[in-house]
């Protein structure tokens, strides 16, 4: 995208929609990482770049289970923001770790938001008790509309963050060559960890963990291959 | 029966005003008024406590959802008494999570994932990410299509429906697929996104890999990876600059 006022509206609203699918509509995985930083490193210019920051921060979402009402971080518009600032920055060696841990202070605090949504999606349900308990269906379309408008502001104003501290970042932090793939080795490095220590958790002691092992081997095996 | 599809487009949103007070209620009343619509006419009061019920407090996994819609809509429409249907949607939330949970969240989607990354680190690039939106979501909207059809058809009797489908065979195969394909992926990718960067750095990944997995381990549910990788690289920016 030549053009960067474009390119900044269509990160934005790239943002919003992927924070929009993490939980309310539609859920078609595109807010998974490996889907939102790979469009988001073509939007902003280098697509190569911006996918090996999807891959890395994919590491990190499968290490949550998003399961009932437990709280985690929202990975997508967080993606977004780390995919813009390795495109930008040129040799992803050098800037992929430093993109990754801006993603996960804004992944963090994407969670945080997902919680004060969702306890005041909650305080306009209690307002609305009467006409619910009347059987109001057009109450129930205003509850449901309306937490939706609240959650594409919610990843808009979530995705200007990302992108704003992409820009701080830009301007005022400087790594050495050494210090930036460092950094990147580590961000590699406890991706790998979260992946498996996921998958450890999910395992149990039962026969998934045989397939997990069985898995590795495969895979240790390919790259001896490779 | 009339509303299907529109019930099945909203089904969607289903967790658009997920909440700590009634969690998918205020969803699964969005979803239910296409259906409920033909009582309005027929009853004007059974259609106002129907609706009333649709939005109850209710959860279980967003892609099953529409196995407990129809079913609760088959049942007011079949004037089973408020207090059955208010006992048949309480009974039907674990299920439905755990089921959904094991499937999706813990089979499916980190299957489909691990498949993907271990094809990108052996050359798929984009198309990977491609096929596992394609695949994911044909397999999604295909379950959204049976979960409605399955309770509008079952009724009181979705217990046995679910029960006689083949959703927990695919649970049972969903869980190894996962753990598999995730430790085929995890060596793969590693190895893909350290290959610029040398042995040492594998070494070094590895040491932190490990040491990442036994805090996990140890710490339990107060471990999160994003914190221990911000502490991890602000320890090697400090030790790097006293080093320095």
């Amino acid at each position: 995208m030549s053009d960067p006022v474009l390119t900044v509206v269509m990160l934005l609203v790239w943002g919003t929609v992927v924070a929009l699918d993490l939980v309310s509509v539609p859920q078609v995985m595109i807010a998974r990482p490996l889907v939102a930083g790979t469009v988001a490193g073509w939007i902003a210019g280098d697509f190569a770049s911006g996918f090996r920051l999807a891959v890395v921060m994919e590491l990190f979402a499968l290490d949550v289970l998003p399961v009932g009402a437990a709280r985690y971080p929202d990975y997508g518009p967080a993606t977004v923001g780390g995919a813009v600032l390795v495109a930008h920055r040129g040799s992803w060696e050098e800037s992929l770790g430093l993109a990754v841990a801006l993603a996960l202070v804004v992944a963090s605090l994407g969670g945080w938001t997902l919680g004060r949504l969702r306890h005041r999606i909650g305080r306009a349900v209690q307002r609305s008790a009467p006409d619910l308990e009347a059987g109001d269906v057009r109450s129930i379309g205003r509850l449901q509309l309306g937490s939706i408008m609240l959650d594409a502001s919610r990843g808009l104003l979530l995705t200007a963050v990302a992108l704003m501290l992409v820009f701080l970042t830009e301007r005022y932090v400087a790594l050495d060559a050494g210090t930036g793939a460092l950094l990147s080795v580590i961000a590699v490095g406890s991706g790998i960890a979260a992946v498996t220590g996921g998958a450890l958790r999910s395992a149990g002691r039962g026969p998934r963990l045989r397939w997990l092992v069985g898995g590795g081997v495969l895979g240790l095996l390919l790259v001896w291959l490779a | 029966m009339k509303g299907t599809a529109s019930a099945r487009r909203r089904l969607l949103a289903v967790q658009g005003a997920w909440n700590y007070e009634r969690m998918l209620g205020i969803g699964m009343g969005y979803a239910a008024a296409p259906l409920l619509e033909a009582l309005r006419d027929r009853d004007p009061e059974r259609f106002r406590a129907a609706t009333m019920r649709s939005a109850l407090f209710f959860n279980c996994h967003p892609y099953l959802a529409g196995l407990a819609l129809g079913a609760l809509a088959r049942a007011e429409y079949d004037g089973v008494s408020s207090e059955q249907i208010i006992r048949l949607r309480a009974a039907l939330c674990s299920p439905l999570g755990a089921l959904g949970d094991q499937l999706f969240w813990a089979g499916l989607l980190p299957a489909l994932l691990g498949a993907s990354l271990a094809a990108i680190a052996l050359g798929a690039s984009w198309v990977a990410v491609a096929v596992f939106l394609v695949v994911f979501n044909a397999i999604r909207l295909y379950v959204a299509h049976w979960t409605l059809q399955a309770g509008l058809a079952a009724g009181m009797k979705v217990g046995a429906a679910i029960s006689a489908s083949r959703l927990p065979r695919f649970v049972s195969w969903a869980g190894p697929a996962a753990g598999f394909a995730i430790g085929v992926a995890a060596p793969l990718v590693g190895e893909w996104l350290l290959r610029p960067f040398g042995p040492r750095a594998v070494l070094g990944t590895l040491l932190l890999a490990c040491t990442g997995i036994a805090a996990s381990r140890l710490a339990g549910p107060r471990y999160s990876a994003p914190r221990f990788t911000l502490i991890a690289m602000g320890g090697a920016v400090l030790l790097r600059w006293i080093l320095s």
